[in-house]
């Protein structure tokens, strides 16, 4: 055993890995006895748990994924309020034939907000896009002009079809509350590449916070170091910058002062791993002040590069400051943050209204909506590809659940349904210009390779070398996985 | 290294039962010989050199293992200690100096009686609630998609602080809890429904029954969890892996709470005591309100002048000369809040009273779409309030029609937007009444424009009238609001079904109220009244044969006071959990506390006068080899304050804490009325904010971007043990928050304001003083040297900046 697995603070030992505790004395007779210890958890899962093990002065120190990883870094687009995939992504001809009559088999379907009307087409005109002909709609024309790169799911479902639960299952794979987001276990396993900036940064819209709100970056019950920090366009962290009222000598004079105290307080009490943890600490902090700073400094780009996100349309001022987001992504991802979640939608301002839940007026709604999203993403993907950073980042292009075929009885606009929806995938390892499963020909259903965001989330943790069967924490009586006790990879989609 | 590791290593293996999760699930053992399962049955206390009985359960294995104990802690440390994990608040230079002088003359008896002190204290119940509400997942707002606070949840809150300063015994907690609408304390049971709740419902019966199924899951599994220590929830779907707890008993247990519904009731007591004032005040305020409705003129379509009373989102009636009616139109030009127009109820009265309405047709301008709360048809169904209500389909406007089924002589139109007065938007505030008749011509007789507002006050004796009412109505408004408290509504239960799979969808066989059969449960007949069945739950769980409680608890209490549980694992002692470090320790102080009434202060009291809890958190160098995660508790664990103690401290050493108990919680976020709440750190705290932490009216899933950051629980999920962690987001919220800076400026400001009182004065004598307050004690003479110059040329609250961003001010020593 090594002598720092010895000097673990409370911190340590709340991770301390068996595994890793193995590995320091893998050839001695300690190895031995703990490995016949291990044995007796046959019953725990398939395989014994992984929990990765942290270092309490380094949470964010990077660490070894359990296989090679295909993606280095993940970049999560979510819309929040379900963003229609009939009127997007998944091409149903049968839809425009059978407009205006009443979906097969649905007299008496009670969905979220109650009755439905007839089978509604598609209200944008979908086109063939690039070499792969795929038919993408006009409503996010510049995403669709992309599809050669993007690897669609048609098949996706949800457990919930309401926004909280079903939320929160995209997020964290649980509909309850309370659980750790992706992001929150990628770092918790991956730590981070770079050690000045937080290893998992959220970015919310511009218009406010998510439907289930900063619950979509949560740490749950991971510790909080393994939270995203959001960052907000005019101060990026909360709490980065010194303080006015601090002039830059108070501010070298304190630091100074708090720097000999704490050191003596260490001196007084040798070996203690937390107060060392802490006094790094307030260095990553000052790391982390500059570079958070300059992450953020959007002056730096060129105005091509800004032109391409849409980053100063003076016309739509919500989508500048949408695709400000956008490039705040691709810098972020640059320096090696590990996980960046994108947001589009927010709830404040009530149903449909800043996100894509269109039950009454969907059309209108999703003309305000589809600008502010086109642009910017389609323009990050391209820059991230110009960079050479797609081959290493994984895109996920996700939301809550899918919506009808059909309008609502007396209203135009469409209700929830999370029983076949698009998300798509793009970059490191998964396959370019590729759709896989599908939906019955109205879109309302997945039927061909039906698949589950536990398999979703099983397959980004596989792009970055986790086995999502081991990866654990244990809590409140069980070992703890992002997905549960299921998930399959989705070969299908893996690249070759 | 290599020798005294490996060494250590078999020897802890030897010595030592396993602290890790996992790793008591051998299938070598039964379930009847499972370690918590076990009869309980007193110990000896081993026979040692040890005054104290803790210390001689530890020392024979301490001894055992041949590693040393440290020296006690200095009386100053042991001061600061004891008032942190006991209180949560620091000790005063004063309090710390008199506990110095004490413990010189008699140590042991010094710390007795400070232990003594800080327990009485009514600090010490606002400290140990917030352990408890992490245990039980509690937060005052619904979570999920709109998280909507629930303003009456905090009587719950002050009912643990209560408990725990009163000392209520153990298995009365138990028993209030989860029957305490029958004992008399009705806010008790806030504990059933303190967990999340998905308020948006739908017509969708596949949704309605998950989101019930896990309401009753989450009283369940917490339950279990809370008191037996039991992971129940994971049979949910399946039998437990581990434990002898059935898919069966799982349901049985949710049968006990099926009764149970989310939401307020009234304070019982309350109600009794207002009860007499109430019938006096209530015949006076009818006879005045049909005095206003008389005094009140007829409608004036044609009049512009605020004649009548200003419209009520609540009810209005308009009277005009009686005329023969065969229609009824009702159009709206405005609403108060822009949005589509409500209307709960539209009624249409002749002299005698009756309302034709009520068998009159209905058409409309458009009706609001998919919400089977507002519907055409919930216009004249004689059910008022929001949730039987029309609205339309047009933000601002809309009209509907009434055709009389008969040609009626009528004189009055009573109409409303939500007469239960939930809520106050979408009412029309300009709007027309016109009625047709027999010649089919149609004729106004009512409108808002003779209506007061807030810019047209009304005058005359009608105003003093109005005036009176208003009066009236307030106070036998307060007196019919009995105080409503979230601590769940009781309806006769619905029988209970197994769900195959755990899937609500698909029911199987009937399973009647009961708890887990292989610990003695008990079975209660399927028809069982809702009352009954937790009554006979919380008297299974307290069951002195019951030994899971009473060792749960006990550990519980070990677990914040040293750091880390006797088991590892506080809230499972399953097969699945930790095992005992000292099982025959644990099994002592459980029955120590049932032989003395339930009392958790004696056990806190025998815990906090150990000789282990009062040692050094010094490391040696050999101890820390041979046990670096001190099992043996050869030293004291520091550890980092949890968020709420390190705000309350802050607070405390600037001198601003307000210590009002009780009440309404304060809040860390902006307001706002948003149908999906939006959680925005407030800038700076306001004066009323300055409370403790345990009084923040505490949303669910949502942090603040100051203590959030220091791993305060979300209370989506039970955190029976909170994590520690260290981040450089911690440290730029305590350097750089304008809280920590405006609490440092105060902190220097009450510095300067206790020296103009004494002699000393000038930069030496603030930094002496900064220290004692921060670290109770004087800076040693180098410190004092860069302390006095940051002062000197910086100012003090430079250095109280310092200071509270310390080490030594942010552990636990």
């Amino acid at each position: 055993m090594s002598r720092d697995a010895c000097e673990l603070s409370a911190l340590g030992r709340a991770f301390l890995d068996r595994r890793s505790f193995l590995g320091g004395a893998a050839n001695g007779l300690a190895g031995i006895a703990l490995g016949a210890l291990l044995g007796r958890e046959r019953l725990l899962a398939r395989e014994e748990p992984i929990r990765p093990r942290i270092d309490p002065s380094q949470p964010h120190a990077a660490r070894s994924p359990h296989f090679a990883p295909r993606a280095q870094r993940v970049l999560l687009v979510f819309c929040s309020g379900a963003l229609s995939h009939v009127d997007t992504f998944d091409w149903k001809p049968e839809l425009v034939r059978r407009h205006d009559t009443p979906l097969p088999g649905g007299a008496g379907l009670v969905t979220f907000q109650g009755e439905n009307g007839n089978l509604i087409r598609p209200l944008w005109e979908f086109r063939p896009r690039g070499e792969s002909g795929k038919r993408t709609s006009e409503l996010l024309p510049r995403i669709g002009s992309l599809a050669d790169e993007l690897c669609f799911v048609h098949s996706m479902t949800a457990k919930s079809n309401t926004h909280g639960p079903a939320e929160n299952q995209m997020a964290t794979g649980y509909t309850l509350d309370g659980f750790p987001s992706m992001g929150a276990w990628v770092s918790y396993a991956l730590g981070s590449a770079c050690d000045d900036l937080p290893a998992f940064v959220a970015l919310p819209d511009p218009r406010g916070v998510p439907q289930i709100g900063t619950r979509q970056w949560a740490a749950g019950f991971l510790p909080a170091a393994f939270q995203g920090t959001p960052f907000r366009a005019d101060e990026p962290i909360a709490h980065l910058a010194t303080p006015a009222v601090i002039a830059p000598a108070e501010e070298r004079a304190s630091r100074e002062l708090l720097r000999r105290l704490n050191e003596r307080h260490l001196e007084q009490h040798p070996g203690d791993t937390q107060l060392a943890a802490r006094i790094a600490s307030y260095e990553l902090a000052s790391r982390m002040q500059l570079a958070a700073a300059e992450v953020s400094d959007l002056s730096q780009e060129t105005r091509a590069t800004r032109a391409l996100y849409g980053a100063d349309d003076a016309g739509n001022p919500l989508k500048a400051r949408f695709a400000q987001n956008c490039l705040l992504a691709r810098r972020l991802l640059e320096r090696g943050v590990r996980f960046v979640q994108l947001v589009n939608g927010a709830y404040a301002m009530g149903e449909g209204v800043g996100n894509w839940d269109g039950h009454k007026t969907l059309k209108a709604q999703y003309e305000v909506h589809a600008p502010i999203l086109d642009q910017p993403v389609a323009g990050l993907l391209i820059d991230l590809k110009q960079r050479g950073l797609l081959d290493d980042t994984l895109v996920a292009f996700v939301t809550e659940f899918g919506r009808m075929p059909t309008f609502q009885k007396g209203a135009s606009g469409r209700d929830h349904n999370p029983h076949g929806f698009t998300v798509w995938l793009a970059g490191a390892g998964v396959k370019r210009g590729f759709s896989y499963g599908a939906t019955d020909e109205f879109g309302h259903r997945a039927e061909v390779d039906p698949c589950t965001i536990y398999d979703l989330h099983a397959t980004i943790l596989h792009l970055l070398g986790l086995d999502h069967e081991r990866l654990s924490f244990y809590h409140d009586g069980i070992e703890r996985r992002l997905t549960d006790v299921h998930g399959e990879v989705l070969r299908g989609v893996l690249a070759s | 290294m290599l020798c005294a590791s490996l060494a250590f290593a078999s020897l802890a293996l030897a010595a030592l039962p396993s602290a890790l999760p996992g790793e008591g699930a051998g299938e070598d053992e039964s379930v009847e010989q499972h370690w918590s399962f076990r009869p309980l049955r007193r110990p000896a206390v081993p026979a040692s050199d040890a005054a104290h009985p803790v210390d001689a359960f530890l020392d024979s294995a301490r001894g055992a293992a041949g590693i040393a104990a440290a020296p006690p802690a200095d009386p100053r440390s042991f001061a600061r200690r004891a008032y942190l994990d006991v209180i949560g608040l620091p000790p005063s230079p004063e309090e710390v100096a008199a506990y110095v002088a004490a413990a010189a003359r008699d140590e042991r008896a010094a710390r007795a009686a400070l232990i003594e002190r800080l327990l009485a204290s009514p600090r010490h119940g606002e400290r140990w609630a917030r352990h408890w509400l992490d245990v039980v997942r509690f937060a005052e707002s619904d979570g999920f998609e709109t998280n909507q606070p629930r303003p009456n949840a905090w009587p719950y809150r002050d009912y643990v602080i209560r408990a725990f300063n009163e000392d209520l015994p153990f298995p009365r907690f138990v028993r209030e809890q989860l029957a305490g609408d029958q004992l008399g304390v009705d806010e008790a049971t806030g504990f059933l429904v303190g967990g999340p709740w998905d308020r948006v419902k739908s017509p969708d019966p596949v949704l309605t029954a998950n989101q019930r199924a896990d309401e009753l899951h989450d009283m369940v599994a917490t339950t279990g969890s809370a008191f037996l220590g039991l992971t129940v929830g994971c049979a949910r779907c399946h039998d437990h892996k581990f434990d002898p707890i059935s898919q069966r008993d799982y349901t049985a247990l949710v049968a006990v709470f099926a009764g149970v519904q989310h939401g307020e009731r009234p304070l019982a007591k309350l109600r009794e005591a207002r009860a007499a004032e109430l019938a006096a005040l209530e015949p006076e305020l009818a006879e005045l309100e049909r005095a206003l409705e008389e005094a009140e003129p007829l409608a004036d379509p044609a009049s512009s002048s605020p004649r009548r009373a200003a419209v009520s989102s609540k009810r209005n009636t308009e009277r005009f000369a009686p005329r023969l009616a065969t229609a009824l139109r009702f159009e709206i030009e405005r609403t108060n809040s822009g949005s589509e127009p409500c209307i709960d109820e539209l009624e249409l009265h002749d002299a005698q009273g009756q309302n034709h309405a009520r068998a009159a047709r209905v058409v409309s301008s458009g009706d609001y779409a998919g919400d089977p709360q507002h519907r055409l048809e919930h216009l004249c169904d004689g059910i008022v309030g929001n949730a039987k209500s029309w609205i339309s389909n047009t933000p601002g406007r809309g009209w509907v029609e009434l055709e009389l089924a008969a040609p009626a002589v009528v004189e009055r139109v009573v109409w409303g937007r939500d007469r239960e007065a939930r809520f106050a938007d979408r009412t029309a505030i300009d709007y027309r009444i016109s009625l047709r008749d027999d010649a089919g011509s149609w004729g106004e007789v009512a409108s808002a424009c003779d209506r007061a507002s807030e810019s047209m006050p009304l005058t005359g004796p009608l105003a003093e009238l109005s005036r009176e009412h208003r009066e009236l109505h307030a106070r036998v408004a307060e007196l019919r609001a009995v105080p409503q408290v979230y601590a769940g509504r009781f309806e006769a239960p619905p029988p209970t079904q197994l769900c195959h799979r755990g899937d609500p969808m698909q029911p199987r066989e009937r399973v009647a109220p009961g708890g887990i059969r292989s610990l003695a449960g008990f079975e209660l007949a399927e028809e069982a009244p809702e009352a009954e069945r937790r009554a006979a739950l919380a008297e299974w769980i307290v069951a002195r044969e019951n030994p899971l409680p009473a060792r749960v608890i006990a550990n519980r209490l070990w677990h914040y006071h040293f750091g880390n549980g006797l088991v590892a694992t506080p809230s499972d002692f399953g097969r699945n959990g930790a095992r005992p470090a000292h099982p025959e320790l644990l099994d002592w102080l459980a029955c120590e506390l049932l032989d003395h009434g339930g009392s958790l202060k004696h056990l806190h009291r025998l815990l906090l006068t150990s000789a282990a809890y009062a040692r050094s958190s010094r490391i040696d160098d050999l101890a820390h080899a041979r046990d670096g995660s001190n099992r043996l508790l050869w030293r004291f664990s520091p550890r980092r304050l949890e968020a709420e103690t390190l705000r309350d401290a802050l607070l405390s050493v600037s001198g601003e804490l307000d210590l009002r108990m009780g009440g309404p919680g304060f809040d860390l976020f902006e307001p706002n009325d948003n149908y999906v709440k939006v959680y925005r750190t407030k800038e700076r705290a306001l004066p009323g904010d300055l409370r403790r932490m345990v009084y923040q009216a505490k949303p669910r899933s949502e942090l603040d971007t100051l203590f959030g950051v220091f791993d305060c629980p979300d209370a989506g999920q039970i955190q029976p043990q909170r994590n520690a962690s260290t981040t450089p987001l911690q440290s730029l919220a305590l350097w750089n928050s304008r809280f920590v800076l405006e609490r440092a400026e105060a902190f220097a400001a009450r510095v300067r304001r206790e020296l103009a009182e004494r002699p000393a004065s000038g930069n030496a004598a603030e930094v002496r003083r900064a220290y004692a307050l921060v670290f109770a004690r004087s800076p040693e003479p180098e410190e004092e040297g860069a302390a006095l110059a940051l002062v000197e040329q910086h100012g003090l609250a430079a250095l109280a900046r310092v200071l509270l961003n310390s080490n030594e001010f942010v552990f636990l020593p």
